[in-house]
């Protein structure tokens, strides 16, 4: 067994462990997944990937690009205001403070981007095999599909309201060249970075429950695109009372009631709002653990 | 041990593994035999918990595989040499496993280094040959120091070095009390490693035996002999009830007899004999002849039919 070929080979086995070897129940009393150790091992799986490390660079990069891009905007717009009483007019329609909602200005890209991540996290497992590496490992399944839930969901809110944050600090230099004051530490302010970090959080977890239904990548981001960028403009194109109903329960259309300071027609209640977000995540998620547990690796 | 127990498995139409019951003990390695679409890697997966039956059971030391409290200490299993996330490195995807059951990062260095993988351990996994994949399969088979080890064609693009290495590693481990359960194509391999063989055929149970019952059970021994009257030692020994068949011009193959009562029977004519070798049946023969049998099993309803 020790040619001299095979030696820097040969297998090397620790002495083995005096209790481990023979007995039925030899292993019982040895470490295994619990719920913490998985989710250590799905945040090393995170982390190790330098694809997902890119998509959270992107990320932080639009939210402050378009934090800073929409800060000139509303700073030209409001410019244009003092002089032109047509786009004073139109200003006010608005409803008065435009500066508040500037730093989340990117949340649409940093959706798409995010929630794609969910996507991605779970689909790869499955297109890679990493799947039977992992459900070989945690065999009840389920707690691995928390642990990554959890990673992505934290994550993604995390990653929101920090670039939120920066792109708020960004954005008050050059709103106050233009006269405009933003106070990111003001309630309102405060209300939209974490509405809109809870909401990207949301829709990451909408992602991952789709990557885990669909387990294919192209076909889960393709259905995430669906529900969040083609149905809210396709309800609004077809004509009928019905669309123009269902359109207020699309999951992107909750992020406004839930932040607006007074009621606006034809929107949810802010409580409504939150409900349909909520049935949002926890239907798809429901739906994809019962059928991960269920199907075949 | 893993206990299999009239496991099947139905994919629409298909049914992959049919009513498949055998035991896999402890202490030996336990080849496992079967043509493509056999049912083989559907077994093992259905072992590991990954495939649900559709009926029947199995259990890996006295428990279904999903109800071990540390199922990568019990059970290492090789299943898909592309289990693995393609762009995380060899280290980082150990060292995820390991952690699910917090086996130290000394371990994961330990497999790496076992299976000659310290120069690639940071590259992508991706990127891996076939013997590559093969070795970071392995390495995370042996990770938790399992009782039980389930390999799926482990030699397979594996460089000659490396064949050598797994048919070591698994004889090893197998003289160590372990539970060794692996699949191959090579026939020379399976029977270099084995010590018991379970064959499948179209999701059935062909045979279950040690191999060596399994080589001389079902083909009879043969005997090469060259004379310079084959003709007339021909008839004397099919006389003699052997089975003769004349290869070459002085070449006969016989089949029934020992060798011994060849060189007797040449003897006592004056026969001259100048080669005498018996013929060592091989496993493959062996496995042709099983799998022919489960065929003409298989079509005889038919043969009748048409009477």
């Amino acid at each position: 067994m020790s040619s001299t070929t095979t030696e820097p080979m040969s297998p090397r086995e620790p002495a083995p462990s005096n209790s481990s070897m023979s007995s039925r129940s030899g292993t019982q009393h040895l470490p295994g997944p619990t719920f913490l150790r998985v989710l250590n091992s799905e945040v090393i799986k995170f982390r190790s990937l330098l694809s997902t490390l890119i998509l959270l660079a992107s990320t932080a990069v639009v939210m402050v690009g378009f934090g800073a891009l929409s800060a000139w905007g509303t700073g030209q717009f409001a410019d244009a205001a003092t002089r032109d009483p047509q786009a004073a007019a139109r200003m006010a329609a608005q409803g008065g403070d435009l500066a508040v909602s500037v730093p989340t200005s990117g949340i649409a890209f940093a959706q798409l981007i995010l929630g794609s991540l969910g996507v991605l996290l779970m689909s790869s497992e499955f297109t890679t095999g990493m799947a039977r590496s992992t459900f070989a490992a945690v065999p009840r399944r389920l707690p691995a599909f928390a642990a990554k839930l959890v990673v992505v969901m934290v994550t993604s809110f995390v990653v929101t309201a920090v670039s939120t944050w920066v792109a708020g600090l960004v954005a008050v230099p050059i709103l106050d060249n233009y006269g405009l004051q933003l106070d990111p530490g003001s309630s309102q302010s405060v209300k939209l970075l974490l509405v809109n970090s809870v909401y990207v959080a949301a829709v990451a977890a909408i992602g991952m429950a789709l990557g885990t239904l669909i387990r294919n990548s192209a076909g889960g981001i393709m259905s995430l695109v669906g529900i969040f960028f083609v149905a809210p403009i396709a309800f609004q194109l077809i004509p009928g009372d019905f669309f123009k109903e269902a359109r207020k329960y699309l999951p992107g259309n909750t992020v406004d009631p839930l932040t607006a300071t007074e009621h606006v027609p034809d929107t949810l209640e802010a409580w409504e709002a939150a409900l349909v977000l909520g049935a949002w995540v926890v239907v798809p998620l429901l739906l994809a653990a019962v059928l991960l547990k269920r199907r075949d690796v | 041990m893993i206990e299999v127990n009239g496991l099947t498995k139905v994919y629409g139409a298909k049914t992959a593994v049919a009513g498949v019951s055998f035991t896999v003990r402890a202490g030996q390695v336990t080849g496992f035999l079967g043509p493509n679409g056999a049912g083989k890697s559907t077994t093992m997966r259905m072992i590991m918990g990954l495939d649900r039956p559709t009926s029947g059971s199995v259990t890996v030391n006295g428990l279904p595989y999903v109800r071990h409290r540390a199922p990568l200490r019990e059970v290492g299993a090789l299943l898909d040499a592309k289990a693995v996330h393609t762009s995380r490195s060899a280290y980082n995807h150990l060292l995820a496993m390991a952690a699910t059951h917090s086996i130290p990062k000394s371990r994961v260095h330990e497999v790496i280094e076992m299976t000659g993988l310290e120069a690639v351990a940071r590259k992508k996994a991706g990127g891996f040959s076939l013997g590559m994949g093969q070795r970071l399969g392995i390495a995370a088979a042996l990770l938790g120091d399992p009782q039980t080890l389930i390999l799926d064609e482990p030699v397979n693009g594996l460089d000659p070095e490396g064949v050598v290495w797994v048919r070591n590693l698994v004889r090893y481990l197998a003289a160590q009390g372990r539970t060794v359960f692996l699949s191959s194509h090579l026939m020379s391999e399976m029977a270099q490693t084995a010590d018991h063989l379970i064959v499948i055929g179209r999701g059935r149970v062909i045979a279950d035996a040690p191999i060596q019952d399994i080589i001389t059970g079902k083909s009879q021994a043969r005997t090469k002999v060259r004379t310079d009257e084959p003709v007339r030692l021909n008839q004397l020994l099919a006389g003699r009830g052997a089975s003769v068949a004349h290869e070459e011009q002085d070449l006969l193959e016989v089949t029934g007899l020992d060798p011994r009562t060849i060189a007797r029977t040449a003897m006592d004519n004056q026969i001259i004999v100048y080669e005498l070798t018996p013929l060592v049946a091989s496993l493959e023969e062996a496995y042709m002849e099983l799998t022919k049998d489960d065929v003409e099993y298989h079509s005889l309803p038919a043969a009748e039919a048409t009477k």
